[in-house]
């Protein structure tokens, strides 16, 4: 018997598995012998390295077992394309530097008709682009007097000759005359002595010397100001001002002074951790009571001062007064109004169900009461939101039968007697409304996870289309706005929260022209709620940004209840260009939803981690959980709904003393604050 | 007996009835077992089925996705030529939507890759492994979408083909080196160059005599002409070399040649029925049409270019459809509205008879068959 060839085998193969498995999903059509079969793939070069901007063309060459070159098509493409190209006929193009690998195949035989799913041949290419050289290198942050006895962390900046900016460069650093200032490998400069002397920054074949003068060390005092006569309050701030002299009393405004601070926990608290900070400013604030110590340090002078901290004191229970219980489908956001009659109503949403929005009398919310249904051909009513004037409301679409989402428009003006559909809207809208807000007679409404829509809705039976906004950065997604005087405030994950005048921003922005102002930084990636609010206590206006996460739910895992990440970002906003987050409030192993400031205290919806409350008067810096600025908590469990005992807090509302919230496992609940009964909490605070 | 055969013989028995068959045993039950993967598209949930001697069960609940505050969308799904890895397109994310790789059989999860906006339906390059799925975008903002090209091995996206608005439906030839899409806002059937990640040959279906298409900017189609076929699926090329091409907009159903890439018939489904999804026999000899408007399936000789039977549905909004390896069985997902489950019917192919029907997920729309065994 002679050996059969690779072809021979394989059709073997493939009838004894037309025998084993005849059921098997295989083509039905007749074999036939292709002949020769692609067995090598030659490609030249084999492997590239290319400056950013080169371009080669491969050459590829394909032959049989026999060493037989044959007329194969050859499929090339790049595994990271936005880095190195390659089109079909094998012309490379590099465009950013990196470790980078290009793929050639020889596709089946385009005769052979059965199920496979590699090609004949395939090949990688490995192509390396070299960074660009470095072109230059400085140092960046030298202040304008250099003193004796004092410290700086230098840094560098690399801009190689593309003119990017590097980070991945190693950087040197000498200094000429030790004996006036030295600098380590890691930038720390030494200013030892009066003098002159030359620092030299080298990266790659690239350097700079700047020449530098140290002067003597002026300093003959240095006092800290600002320490408070009575005790504060844990999560109260306060403000230290160091004051440099010389040894004729002036100022040395530009000397530079270092803040540091430790205390003695109250008696009772152990193993507390740090138990408050202080900025680089000489803001400081306490998280535990206790006995606290604040130092500035100037180098050779040094001064503190004691502040004495008690707890913050301000803890609440929550007592339920009423429910408006959806127990067979999930509940997503609410909406609290006083109606055009005088009587109180709120409206929910209800989510991956069948398109209800439940309309609900909560004059009395000790006997909240559903008076109407509202159904829409939908699968989730995400949002719902009332006019200011409680004459209209807008509920958003998802998961529409006809794939035409949008929203719908309900006249509510006369609640007592029925709510009525009066307009849908889907036009550039289908595919799916998550969010919407509406501000004087305008409707935003969040399109394609990507922008929002402004629908003029002065006669809401007929609402139109008046504009849009929509970032240009790479990837940009939203997930919400909210409108506050004249300024749209969306919630944009990784552009973090963008304000755009829509009217009262003073830039010429109207809902036909939305001008954007600026927008906050938020590394996370996570923005997913925003809050504009001016505090009533400091008169400065925050952006309280929520985040939204669920990086412990991995497609690997089975199902469990939801368990979200993130948290409250607070941040002082009254320069566009310049926001700056001072605080955040973070509740360990929950997440965040949507949230609402009245009064200086902000409402949070914490997903698994209940409705939180938290006092945000004053001065706000840090951790505002770890202070205990928390004022109170609370789950609602109820055993007898689509998601038994699961909180899954979506939104809440304060509204005229109580405070209302849409629970996604269990419905609508009413709930007011009372004073704690006391408890061993099993420490102080 | 081919197929077509089978059903025209069959067909007497039935009468060519055109009024709704009701749910009945499959008077011949089969002797294999069907396996098909179904999305539930506004439940996250795949479900792997089986039809068979034991009826119609369910072997698994996949839930999907990984934002569960979001309803991420499991739109398109198909399986590997070589059957061990089935891909799922996720319409929804942040803004850009996915297609994930899983296991047969064990449902395993093994990889992802972030694509375009709404990615939907999606084929497998026999002769490459190459994966290419249509970035459908149906954000109602008509702006021209692309194609992705997936690299199953290592779920990377490896090239965009730029098509037209609104791209949907996605079948290979059987050589894997054309893909036949559609875009349905531009009343467009395409076909791509699998292996030069190109559009090759664009064909109008519409009726707009001014219409061209070939080279033309995309970016401006949209305020050009209104869509009047809305092409909203390509099947994959009979062995006579014909492609059928669902309208849902003019509620008709297109066969192209594709040697003479031409509109070579047209077949009126009637009015208000709105072809959504197709799938053809092995031999071509019959063609079933989900009618999404209709609340019916369609069955077509395609020799004659006759309708066969209409039979309705037992719930509304049809979606999707494939044909058992055997060509015995056409399996129908219907979305059903609201809070409605979605269904998954079994017609008998050759008696345009519902034979079993199996409740699953909200929204039932894209399904696959995976294979048929003893």
């Amino acid at each position: 018997m002679k050996h059969s060839n690779p072809r021979t085998r394989l059709l073997i193969a493939f009838a004894l598995t037309f025998a084993l498995a005849p059921g098997l999903a295989l083509a039905q059509e007749e074999e036939a012998d292709a002949g020769p079969q692609p067995a090598e793939l030659i490609v030249t070069p084999a492997e590239l390295e290319l400056e950013v901007g080169d371009s080669l063309t491969l050459e590829a060459e394909v032959r049989d077992s026999d060493g037989n070159v044959m007329d194969r098509t050859v499929v090339f493409y790049s595994r990271r394309r936005r880095s190195v190209g390659v089109n079909p006929a094998g012309i490379v193009e590099a465009y950013r530097p990196g470790e980078h690998v290009l793929i050639a195949m020889v596709p089946k035989d385009p005769e052979d008709l059965h199920r496979r799913a590699e090609p004949a041949v395939m090949l990688e290419i490995p192509v390396t682009i070299p960074n660009p050289p470095v072109a230059t290198v400085e140092v960046a942050n030298l202040p304008g007097h250099l003193y004796a006895g004092t410290e700086i962390g230098l840094r560098p900046t690399v801009t190689d000759i593309s003119g990017a900016v590097r980070h991945d460069v190693e950087v040197g650093w000498s200094s000429a005359d030790p004996s006036v200032a030295s600098v380590d490998a890691l930038g720390t400069l030494t200013l030892v002595s009066a003098g002159r002397t030359t620092l030299t920054v080298s990266a790659e074949a690239a350097a700079s010397d700047t020449a530098i003068e140290v002067l003597a060390n002026p300093v003959a005092s240095i006092t800290l100001s600002g320490a408070p006569d009575e005790p504060v309050r844990t999560g109260d701030v306060v403000f230290f001002e160091a004051k440099v002299t010389d040894a004729s009393g002036n100022a040395v405004p530009d000397y530079p002074v270092q803040f540091a601070t430790f205390g003695i926990p109250a008696d009772g608290i152990v193993a507390p951790g740090a138990i408050g900070q202080v900025d680089d400013a000489g803001a400081f604030v306490a998280e535990r009571p206790g006995t606290h110590t604040v130092i500035v340090d100037g180098f050779n002078n040094s001064a503190s001062a004691t502040i004495a901290v008690v707890s913050r004191n301000i803890r609440k229970d929550v007592e339920v007064v009423g429910r408006g219980p959806v127990r067979d489908r999930r509940t997503s956001d609410l909406w609290v109004w006083e109606g055009t009659d005088g009587r109180d109503y709120a409206v929910t949403g209800t989510h991956s169900a069948d398109g209800h929005a439940y309309f609900w009398d909560v004059t009395d919310p000790s006997a909240i009461s559903l008076i109407d249904t509202v159904r829409v051909d939908a699968r989730t009513v995400n949002d719902v939101k009332v006019s200011e004037d409680g004459k209209f409301c807008v509920i958003s679409r998802e998961g529409a039968s006809n794939r035409k989402n949008g929203l719908v428009i309900l006249d509510v003006s006369d609640v007592a007697n029925g709510i009525e559909v009066i307009a849908r809207y889907d036009d550039q809208l289908s595919g799916g409304v998550h969010n919407v807000f509406i501000a004087e007679d305008h409707i935003y409404a969040l399109s394609a996870g990507r922008r929002y829509d402004i629908l003029n809705a002065e006669d809401p039976t007929n609402p139109y289309r008046v504009g849009r906004f929509e970032l240009d950065t790479p990837g940009h997604s939203i997930h919400d706005v909210w409108v506050a005087d004249g300024i749209a405030y969306s919630s944009n994950w990784n552009d973090g929260i963008v304000a755009v005048d829509v009217g009262g921003g003073g830039m010429g922005g109207a809902p036909n022209n939305p001008v954007m102002l600026g927008s906050t930084p938020y590394p996370s990636g996570w923005n997913h709620a925003a809050y504009p609010y001016r505090s009533q206590s400091t008169g400065k206006f925050l952006m309280i940004g929520g985040d939204e996460a669920f990086p412990y739910q991995t497609m690997r895992a089975e199902r469990t209840p939801g368990r979200a990440a993130g948290w409250i970002h607070i941040f002082e906003w009254d320069d566009w260009e310049n926001a700056r987050e001072v605080a955040r409030y973070q509740v360990p192993e929950a997440g965040t939803h949507n949230l609402w400031v009245e009064d200086d205290i902000l409402y949070i919806a914490y997903y698994n981690g209940g409705l939180r409350v938290v006092d945000i008067s004053g001065e706000l810096r840090g951790d505002l959980y770890r202070q205990g600025r928390e004022i109170a908590m609370f789950r609602p469990f109820d055993p007898e709904t689509v998601k038994p005992n699961t909180p899954f807090v979506w939104g809440p509302q304060p509204f005229k003393g109580h405070i209302f919230i849409a629970d996604n496992s269990s419905g609508l609940w009413a709930v007011k604050l009372v004073d704690a009964e006391p408890r061993n909490l099993g420490e102080p605070q | 007996m081919s197929s077509r055969s089978r059903f025209l013989a069959s067909a007497l028995l039935v009468g060519l009835c055109l009024a709704p068959l009701a749910a009945a045993e499959d008077p011949e039950p089969p002797r294999r077992n069907y396996f098909v993967y179904v999305c539930a598209e506004s439940d996250d949930t795949v479900h792997l089925l089986r039809y068979g001697p034991s009826g119609f069960e369910e072997l698994d609940e996949i839930t999907v996705g990984s934002f569960p505050t979001e309803t991420e969308g499991p739109h398109g799904i198909n399986i590997s030529p070589d059957g061990r890895h089935w891909f799922l397109s996720i319409a929804h994310g942040m803004p850009f939507g996915a297609v994930h790789k899983y296991a047969t059989g064990t449902n395993e999860w093994i990889g992802d890759a972030t694509l375009g906006m709404f990615p939907a339906t999606m084929d497998v390059s026999p002769s490459t492994g190459l994966l290419y799925v249509v970035n459908f975008n149906l954000h109602g903002d008509h702006v021209p979408s692309t194609i992705s090209v997936v690299e199953t091995g290592t779920m990377i996206e490896v090239a965009t083909i730029d098509t037209g608005v609104m791209p949907h439906g996605a079948r290979m030839n059987a050589k894997g080196d054309r893909l036949y899409s559609v875009n349905m806002m531009d009343d467009e059937l395409v076909e791509v160059d699998a292996m030069r990640f190109e559009i090759a040959r664009r064909l109008y279906l519409g009726t707009d005599p001014h219409a061209g298409h070939a080279g033309m900017d995309h970016g401006d189609m949209g305020g050009m002409r209104a869509p009047v076929v809305k092409p909203t699926w390509a099947t994959k090329p009979s062995p006579a070399g014909k492609v059928y091409v669902a309208g849902n907009g003019d509620s008709a159903i297109y066969e192209v040649d594709l040697e003479g890439w031409e509109v070579s018939r047209r077949f009126d489904a009637g009015p208000g029925e709105n072809p959504y999804n197709l799938e053809i026999t092995s031999d071509g000899g019959v063609l079933v049409a989900t009618y999404k408007s209709g609340k019916k399936v369609g069955f077509w000789d395609l020799a004659s270019g006759e309708l066969i039977a209409a039979p309705e549905t037992t719930r509304r909004v049809p979606h999707g459809v494939v044909v058992s390896d055997d060509d015995r069985y056409a399996i129908v997902t219907l979305e059903g509205v609201g809070g409605e489950p979605g269904t998954v019917e079994v017609y008998d192919v050759a008696t345009a008879q519902r034979v079993s029907e199996i409740d699953v997920g909200k929204q039932a729309g894209g399904i696959i068959y995976w294979k048929g065994e003893p």
